[in-house]
C-alpha cells in the first residue's frame, strides 16, 4: 500500500467513526452548525472570471460573481429542496418552481388588476454594511429598488424589450415599491425579480463607481474583501446580516463560515487536483468522464448527479437548402444513434431527451413516451428509415454540408466527428470547420453561421427557452426557424395568466418543435457536482435564482473538527 | 593545419562522411536511424496503418494494447496505433517543413543584417525587435482566428514565428565570424559581397544554422503540441501527436495510460533523434574540428 | 560606449510605433467583434438600434485612425484605456498581473541558467566522454517533453500518489513571501527545464567554438591554468549567444508562459492576454502589448550592451 492509499484508507476509517459516533443518538440533521472556517468553491463555471460587478453591464454571469453580497427582491426557497424534504433540486440555470419562490429583500408583495400592478413591501431593518469611502452604513429603503431598476432600464447595454411591458416603479413610502405594468408579462418576477440582471445595488456604489470591486457593497451576508482577476473572489462574513437559517428547527444566525472564495481555474486537470486534495470544498461541473478516477482516489467525496441545464444538438438552417425539407431533418435525427451515443459515448451518462424542456421543470416537462410517435420515432434509431426519407426528398445520392464547432469544447471537438460518422451511413457528409470561441459565437450572432452548427444552448426557463431559440430572429436561434404561428403563440402564453394554462401551451410548442426538427437533437450529458463531507448544510443545490448560488453558499457550515480528522 | 585525411581518397565523399559518422558518432547514426524510421512511417503511413485514423468503433473504445490493437483503443473505439502512423505524417511533415522555412528565413535576415552592419542592420534589427517584441500568442491567435484553423496555416505560422526569432543567433554568429581573418583576408583582395558571403561567412556559421535546424525541426512539433492544448492547433479529428497527448491523452489519462503514452513518447522520441542527430552532424561538418579530436 | 547607449534608446521609438500601429490593426482584423460577443451574452435578439447604442458606448464608432490617436495621446499621458467588459482601468489591470509573470520569469531564468552553464560548460570541457553524452542526452530529454505535458504530470501524479497538489491561492510576494514562493517553485522549475535545455546546448555549443579560438591555445601554450583560461577567456566569449537566448526567451517569459499560467492558476500576463483575446477586449489586447513590448525592448537593449561589454569588438563600428 502506499502512501496516498494509506492515507486514504485511514480517512475512510475516521470518517466511518465519526459517522457511526453522529449517528448514536441524535439523527445527522440535528447537528448545532459550527460558525468559522473557510469555504473554497468551484462553481459551475469555474474557468470563467467575473464579467462584470456592475448589473448595468447587463452580464449574465452577474448573479453567479455577486450573489453572496448584492441581493434581489425574490430567491429560491430553500426549504423546499429535497434535502429538506421538499422535491425541487434547484439545479435549474434561471428558473424558480413557482411554489419554491419566497421573498428576499421582499417581505411579502400582492398582485392588483386593471392595470396589472405589483406592491412589494419591503423587509424592514435590512441594512446596507458602512464602506469607507463610499457610504454609511444605512438601511435599506424603496428608493434603492427604483434606483436600481432605473438604472438598469437606461444603461446602453439594456436588452431591448426587455422591459417593455412595464409602464413605472415607484416608492410609495419608505418600505413599499409599486411596480405598474403596460401588461401581464409571465416573466414579470423573472426579468426584475430573481432574474440576472436584478440585483438592488445602492446609489452611493454607482456614483463610487459599481465597476470597480473595491466600491462594491450589498446588503448579503458576506462582503467583497478580495479580488485577484484570474485567480479568486474573497468575500467576508457580514455580521450584521438580517437573515437566520433554520436547522432542525432551531433558528440559528446567518452566516456560519467567515469566507468564502470563489476560485477561477482554467485548467481541467489543475481544477480536479485542487478538488482531491481539498484546496477546494466544493466543485459544481465536473464532467463525467472525471468521475471514476475521482471516485477511486478521493472515495471520501461526496457527489450529487443532474441532467446538464443546456442542450446539446447540431443546428440545421431551414433558411438553406436542403433543410428546408422537414423529412431531411427528420432523416438526419434518425440516422444518428443516439441511444449508443448515451450508452458508449457519455458511459450512461446522459439522457435521450432533455431538451428543449429540461427534466427538472416540473410540470412543463413531458418524457419522451409522453410525447407523439412522431417526435419519439426522432429519438430511435433508424437508418433506414432516414434513407427512405431522404430518398423521398430527392437525396437518396446523399449530401454534404458544413458544420461549424467551437475548438474550445473537447466535448464537442469529440462529438462531431461520431456524428459524421453515423451520417455518413446514410450518405450524408460533414464537413467539419472548427472555430475559435469569439468567432464561433459571433457567425451564430450576426447570423452568419454555416448550414450546422453544433452548440451548447443554457435551457434558463420553460417560456425563455422556446423563445430565445425558436422565435423569429431572436440571437440564440442558429437554425433561423421562423413560424409565425409560433410567434404567436409565444406571444400569447407571454400573456397567460394561469400558471396551468402556461404550461398546456408550453408542452404543445415543445412537442411541435420537436417534430419539426430544426435540430439534430443529441443527447443531455449529465454532470456531477462533488464536495467533501465537512460542508454542510448542502447536497448540491446549483442555483436560488438565475445563476444565482449564492443563498446556497452562504447557507453552508464547515465541520472544522471533522476536516481536522480526516488531515485536512 | 592539414591533416592526411583531407587528401583526395578513392572513396566517394558520401561514403566517406557516412563511414565517419558510424566510426565517430555512433550514438548519432543511431538517432538518424530512429529519425529516419519515423519518416518512413509517416510517408507509408496509409500503407502501414491497420484501420483508418478515424474509424470510429464505439463497441472498441478505450481497449488495452493487445495484438489486435497494438496501441490500444480511445474513446471513439480508434486505433491508437493507426493514429500514431498518421500523427507521424503530421507531425514529421509540420516539423520539417517549418523547420526548413524558418531556417531560410534566419539565415536571411541574419546574413543580411549580421554581415552588411550600419544602417541596413539597424533598420532590419529594428523591425525583428517590433516583431519579436509581440507575444508570440498574439499573433498565433490572431492569425489563426482570421484564416482559421488549418495545417498550412499552422506551418506558415510557425515558420514565421520561428524564423524571426532565430535570426539573432544566426546574426550573433554573423557577427563573430565575420571578424575572422580568412573573411578580411577574401574582402581585402576583392571579393565580390554574394561570393564572401557563400565561400567563407556561410560555411564558418554553418554549425548554429545546423543546431538551429535541427532545434526547430523539434521547437516546430512542440509548439504544435501547445497550440493544440490551448485549442488552436492543427484541429480534429487530425491525430497530430501534441493533439493527441493534449486531448483524450490528458482527459482518460487515468482511464487509458496508453491514450498519452502512446503520442507522448513518439513525440519525445523523434524530437530527441532530431537533436542528437543534430548535434552529430555538426560536430562532423565543423571545418576547424576536422583534424583535432 | 555613451552614443551607443543613447542611439539604441532612440532607436525603441519607431520600433514600438510600428509595433503598435501592427497591434492595433491586427486585432480588429479577428472576425466577431466585440458587440458580436457582448450582445450574444444577452438571450434576445438585438436589433440595429442596440448595436449602435453599444458601438457608441465604447467609443467604437470613430474610424480607426481617430481611434488609434485618441489611444496614442491617452497614453502619453498614462492613461491606457478600460477594459470594454469589466470598465476597470487597463493600466491598473496590467499593473497587478506584471509582478506575477516578472517573478516566474526571473525564477524560471534562474534556474535554466543556474542548470545550463555548467553543464553546458563541462559539457564542451569533457568533449564526447560519457559525462559528456549523459548531460546532453539529459538536456534533450528535457527538451523533448511538451511543457504541458510536464506540468500536469507535475500537478496532477503528487495529488494521486501522496495527496499532495501545488498551492493555488495567489498571494503576493510582499504579503506572505513564503506561500508565495510555494505556488511558484513548481511553475518556475517546469519552465526554467525546458529553458536550461536550450540554452545549456547553445552554451556548449559556442564554448566548443570558443575552445578553438587562437587566443585560447595561446593560452594554453603560457601554461595558464584551465580554469583561468577558461574563466578568463573562454566563458566571457561563449557567453555572447547565451545573452542573445535570454533577450530571445524575454518575451516568452513577460509576454506568455500561457501553459504553464493555466496548468498551475498564476494570475499573470499570458492569461490575462488569451482571454482578453477570447473576448476581444481591444484595451487590454493594445495595453498588455504595450507593457510586454516596452519590457521586451528594454531586456534587449541591455542585452546588446551587455555585447559591447563582452566583445570589444562590436562595440568599436
Amino acid at each position: 500500500m502506499n502512501l496516498s492509499q494509506s492515507k486514504q484508507a485511514l480517512r475512510s476509517i475516521a470518517l466511518a467513526a465519526l459517522l457511526s459516533a453522529a449517528s448514536l443518538g441524535a439523527t445527522a440533521q440535528a447537528e448545532k452548525p459550527q460558525y468559522g472556517g473557510t469555504l473554497n468553491i468551484g462553481m459551475v463555471y469555474v474557468t470563467l472570471s467575473p464579467l462584470s460587478w456592475d448589473p448595468a453591464d447587463w452580464a449574465w454571469k452577474f448573479g453567479q460573481d455577486t450573489g453572496l453580497m448584492y441581493e434581489q427582491l425574490f430567491a429560491a426557497d430553500l426549504n423546499k429542496s429535497i434535502r429538506k424534504g421538499g422535491k425541487h433540486a434547484f439545479v435549474a440555470d434561471s428558473w424558480l418552481p413557482s411554489d419554491a419562490i419566497r421573498g428576499e429583500l421582499a417581505e411579502s408583495w400582492k398582485t392588483m388588476d386593471n392595470p396589472f400592478r405589483v406592491e412589494v413591501k419591503l423587509r424592514k431593518g435590512v441594512m446596507f454594511p458602512e464602506k469607507p469611502g463610499v457610504m454609511k452604513a444605512r438601511e435599506l429603503v424603496a428608493d434603492d429598488v427604483v434606483y436600481s431598476f432605473t438604472r438598469l432600464d437606461k444603461s446602453p447595454k439594456k436588452i431591448p424589450t426587455y422591459f417593455d411591458h412595464v409602464d413605472k416603479v415607484e416608492a410609495k413610502d419608505k418600505h413599499t415599491v409599486l411596480f405598474t405594468f403596460k401588461n401581464y408579462n409571465a416573466e414579470w418576477d423573472y426579468r426584475f425579480g430573481w432574474g440576472y440582471y436584478s440585483a438592488i445595488v445602492p446609489k452611493e456604489v454607482s456614483d463610487a463607481g459599481a465597476g470597480n470591486w473595491k466600491n462594491a457593497n450589498g446588503t448579503g451576508p458576506f462582503m467583497l474583501s478580495d479580488y485577484v482577476q484570474g485567480n479568486a473572489v474573497t468575500f467576508s462574513k457580514n455580521n450584521q446580516y438580517w437573515d437566520k437559517e433554520q436547522i432542525a428547527g432551531q433558528p440559528y444566525k446567518m452566516p456560519f463560515v467567515d469566507k468564502i472564495v470563489y476560485r477561477t481555474i482554467k485548467d481541467e486537470a489543475s481544477y480536479l487536483t485542487a478538488l482531491r486534495t481539498a484546496k477546494l470544498d466544493v466543485l459544481e461541473g465536473i464532467r463525467w468522464s472525471a468521475v471514476e478516477e475521482l471516485k477511486k482516489n478521493a472515495p471520501g467525496l461526496k457527489w450529487k448527479r443532474s441532467v446538464d441545464t443546456g442542450g446539446t444538438f447540431v443546428a440545421m438552417r431551414v433558411d438553406t437548402k436542403p433543410f428546408d425539407d422537414i423529412r431531411v431533418r427528420q432523416a438526419l435525427n434518425m440516422a444518428v444513434n443516439k441511444p449508443e451515443i448515451v450508452q458508449q459515448y457519455y458511459g450512461g451518462n446522459a439522457v435521450l431527451f432533455g431538451y428543449p424542456m429540461h427534466p427538472d421543470y416540473a410540470g412543463y416537462y413531458e418524457t419522451l413516451d409522453q410525447m407523439p410517435v412522431a417526435a419519439q420515432d426522432l429519438f430511435k434509431y433508424n437508418p433506414d428509415k432516414a434513407k427512405a426519407l431522404l430518398a423521398e426528398a430527392g437525396l437518396a445520392k446523399g449530401f454534404s454540408f458544413k458544420v461549424q464547432v467551437c475548438s474550445c469544447s473537447p466535448d464537442h471537438m469529440d462529438l462531431l466527428p461520431l456524428v459524421a460518422a453515423y451520417l455518413e451511413k446514410v450518405n450524408v457528409k460533414m464537413e467539419i470547420q472548427p472555430m475559435e470561441y469569439g468567432a464561433f459565437l459571433s457567425a451564430m450572432t450576426t447570423k452568419t453561421n454555416a448550414a450546422g452548427y453544433l452548440m451548447r444552448n443554457g435551457h434558463t426557463n420553460p417560456t425563455t427557452s422556446i423563445r430565445k431559440s425558436f422565435v423569429t430572429k431572436q440571437t440564440w436561434n442558429p437554425s433561423q426557424y421562423s413560424d409565425p404561428e409560433m410567434d404567436k403563440r409565444m406571444a400569447a402564453t407571454y400573456l397567460e395568466r394561469d400558471e396551468s394554462k402556461r404550461q398546456l401551451l408550453i408542452k404543445l410548442m415543445t412537442r411541435d418543435i420537436v417534430e419539426k426538427a430544426p435540430y439534430i437533437w443529441l443527447p443531455t450529458p449529465i454532470g456531477y457536482s462533488a464536495w467533501w463531507p465537512w460542508v454542510k448544510n448542502y447536497d448540491g443545490e446549483l442555483r436560488a435564482g438565475s445563476e444565482r448560488p449564492g443563498p446556497i453558499h452562504a447557507r453552508m457550515w464547515v465541520d472544522q473538527t471533522m476536516k481536522k480528522k480526516m488531515g485536512f | 593545419m592539414t591533416d592526411t585525411a583531407e587528401l583526395p581518397s578513392a572513396r566517394s565523399p558520401t561514403r566517406h562522411f557516412f563511414s565517419r559518422l558510424i566510426h565517430e558518432k555512433p550514438v548519432g547514426a543511431a538517432a538518424a536511424l530512429v529519425f529516419l524510421l519515423f519518416v518512413f512511417c509517416g510517408v507509408f503511413a496509409n500503407l502501414l496503418a491497420p484501420y483508418g485514423f478515424n474509424e470510429i468503433n464505439m463497441l472498441e473504445r478505450l481497449k488495452a494494447p493487445s495484438w489486435k490493437y497494438l496501441f490500444g483503443t480511445d474513446n471513439l473505439g480508434r486505433d491508437m496505433f493507426s493514429r500514431c502512423l498518421y500523427g507521424a505524417q503530421l507531425s514529421v511533415i509540420i516539423g520539417l517543413s517549418a523547420a526548413a522555412l524558418a531556417t531560410t528565413i534566419s539565415v536571411l535576415i541574419g546574413l543580411l543584417s549580421g554581415y552588411l552592419g550600419g544602417k541596413i542592420d539597424m533598420v532590419v534589427q529594428r523591425i525583428v525587435d517590433a516583431y519579436m517584441s509581440f507575444p508570440e500568442l498574439v499573433i498565433l491567435i490572431a492569425v489563426v482566428s482570421v484564416v482559421g484553423p488549418g495545417m498550412l496555416q499552422i506551418i506558415g505560422i510557425l515558420s514565421l514565428v520561428l524564423g524571426i526569432g532565430g535570426s539573432r543567433i544566426i546574426r550573433s554568429a554573423v557577427i563573430t565570424a565575420r571578424e575572422n581573418m580568412y573573411v578580411h583576408a577574401a574582402q581585402s583582395i576583392g571579393a565580390s559581397t554574394p561570393r564572401v558571403l557563400w565561400r567563407h561567412l556561410l560555411p564558418n556559421i554553418m554549425p548554429p544554422i545546423i543546431v538551429l535546424f535541427t532545434t526547430r525541426v523539434g521547437a516546430a512539433i512542440l509548439i504544435e503540441s501547445g497550440l493544440s492544448f490551448l485549442g488552436l492547433g492543427v484541429p480534429p479529428p487530425a491525430p497530430t501527436w501534441g493533439g493527441l497527448l493534449s486531448g483524450s491523452g490528458r482527459t482518460y489519462m487515468f482511464q487509458g495510460p496508453w491514450l498519452a503514452l502512446a503520442p507522448g513518447l513518439c513525440l519525445t522520441a523523434v524530437v530527441y533523434a532530431t537533436n542528437v542527430f543534430g548535434d552529430a552532424l555538426r560536430d562532423l561538418l565543423d571545418p576547424r574540428m576536422r583534424g583535432s579530436k | 560606449m555613451g552614443s551607443y547607449v543613447l542611439r539604441r534608446l532612440l532607436a525603441l521609438i519607431p520600433t514600438l510605433l510600428i509595433a503598435s500601429i501592427i497591434v492595433f490593426v491586427t486585432i480588429r482584423m479577428i472576425p466577431g467583434d466585440v458587440i458580436d460577443l457582448m450582445l450574444s451574452q444577452n438571450d434576445i435578439g438585438a436589433d440595429k438600434r442596440s448595436r449602435e447604442q453599444l458601438v457608441q458606448a465604447l467609443g467604437l464608432d470613430r474610424s480607426m485612425p481617430d481611434q488609434y490617436f485618441r489611444w496614442i495621446s491617452a497614453i502619453l499621458q498614462g492613461d491606457l484605456g478600460n477594459s470594454l467588459w469589466h470598465s476597470t482601468p487597463v493600466l491598473r489591470e496590467v499593473l497587478n498581473r506584471l509582478p506575477v509573470t516578472f517573478e516566474l520569469g526571473a525564477m524560471a531564468l534562474v534556474i535554466g541558467l543556474l542548470i545550463a552553464l555548467p553543464i553546458g560548460v563541462y559539457s564542451a570541457m569533457r568533449q564526447d566522454t560519457p559525462g559528456d553524452l549523459a548531460a546532453r542526452s539529459f538536456a534533450i530529454l528535457l527538451l523533448a517533453v511538451p511543457s504541458f505535458w510536464m506540468g500536469t504530470m507535475v500537478m496532477v501524479f503528487p495529488s494521486i500518489w501522496w495527496g499532495w497538489s501545488p498551492e493555488i491561492n495567489y498571494v503576493k510576494f510582499s504579503e506572505d513571501p513564503w506561500q508565495n514562493i510555494k505556488q511558484m517553485i513548481l511553475p518556475a522549475l517546469v519552465l526554467g527545464t525546458s529553458l536550461s535545455a536550450v540554452t545549456m546546448r547553445m552554451t556548449r555549443t559556442m564554448m566548443l567554438e570558443v575552445l578553438r579560438q587562437d587566443y585560447i591555445r595561446t593560452a594554453w601554450a603560457k601554461g595558464l591554468s584551465e580554469r583561468v583560461v577558461i574563466m578568463r577567456h573562454a566563458v566571457r566569449n561563449a557567453l555572447i549567444p547565451v545573452v542573445t537566448l535570454i533577450g530571445l526567451q524575454a518575451p516568452l517569459l513577460i509576454g506568455g508562459a500561457v501553459i504553464i499560467e493555466q496548468i498551475f492558476v498564476l494570475p499573470g500576463m499570458g492569461l490575462m492576454m488569451l482571454e482578453a483575446v477570447n473576448q476581444r477586449d481591444y484595451p487590454v489586447i493594445t495595453g498588455v502589448f504595450l507593457v510586454v513590448g516596452v519590457t521586451v525592448m528594454l531586456i534587449n537593449l541591455l542585452v546588446d550592451l551587455t555585447y559591447g561589454l563582452l566583445d570589444p569588438r562590436v562595440r568599436h563600428q
